[in-house]
């Protein structure tokens, strides 16, 4: 990965945080229970379920490992967002894609719980509350989940305006 | 939580990321069983190799500050040895600033003056 220009040459500032929704893996967990007894009651042998079971099993897994929190690093090299227990999906925003960046406060139900992508918006969203967002150059706003959005914001304020300087 | 590091001071940069990690856990930004950014992730934030960041974790993993976890990464396990004796020499601070008549402010304007 190629660095960009940094606010100064010699003095790095980054943030990086981590947050799990606690709430979101319990759901997923007592969901995927509650198809499966379901699924149990309204069918006879266990032979047709074990394919449906399956799935439902995989699909919580995968949700638990991919969805249920994000990882952010913020500073000179831009906003990277990771995903889930492993980091993936992995998405990054240069700073020169960045137009600018704010502290919003996130209602609940604009919470995505998971990654989410629309042509206008993409929501890396896990709880509501104070949220960082950042305004595209390509008209697009992205909102991330970070602990201390404050601090993230003063991060990327500190590489903006170095980079415009 | 916030990573700083100059490198023109004199102080070396594995020390200087042992001292961010320090400084969060003291100040209640990193808490026990909280996971550190993956080393390598971390080395291109701050424009380092990987192997500095390393160092920085051992070290700090050394003090009993941190541990390795296959799978996990590293993780705070303690608030670190130095922690309780700084807060012991704090106490004194400003139980001799409460001596001489000196409030929160003035202390805080005499630790910045002096740093």
């Amino acid at each position: 990965m190629t660095p960009l220009p940094l606010a100064e040459p010699n003095r790095h500032s980054v943030y990086t945080g981590r947050t799990t929704s606690w709430p979101m893996v319990a759901a997923t967990c007592v969901g995927a229970i509650v198809v499966a007894l379901n699924a149990r009651q309204a069918s006879a042998s266990l032979g047709d379920l074990a394919v449906p079971l399956l799935l439902v099993a995989l699909g919580s897994v995968l949700n638990v490992l991919t969805a249920s929190s994000v990882r952010a690093t913020v500073g000179p090299n831009g906003v990277t967002v990771h995903w889930g227990i492993v980091g993936w999906p992995r998405c990054t925003y240069r700073l020169d894609e960045i137009e600018s960046v704010e502290v919003i406060d996130l209602p609940w139900w604009r919470v995505s719980w998971g990654f989410w992508w629309t042509p206008r918006r993409t929501s890396c969203t896990v709880r509501s509350g104070p949220t960082m967002r950042l305004s595209l150059r390509e008209h697009r706003v992205v909102t991330i989940t970070v602990p201390e959005p404050a601090a993230a914001v003063t991060a990327l304020e500190a590489a903006l305006g170095g980079r415009a300087s | 939580m916030q990573w700083t590091l100059d490198h023109t001071s004199r102080d070396r940069l594995v020390d200087q990321i042992a001292m961010c990690v320090r400084r969060g856990v003291a100040s209640g930004e990193l808490r026990v069983g909280e996971q550190l950014p993956p080393a390598a992730e971390l080395a291109a934030a701050l424009s380092v190799d990987r192997n500095t960041v390393l160092a920085a974790y051992r070290q700090l993993r050394d003090e009993g500050v941190l541990e390795f976890r296959r799978g996990r990464g590293a993780r705070v396990v303690s608030s670190g040895p130095a922690s309780s004796s700084v807060t012991e020499a704090a106490q004194a601070l400003i139980a001799t600033a409460r001596r001489h008549g000196l409030g929160t402010n003035d202390l805080v304007r005499l630790i910045k003056e002096l740093t």
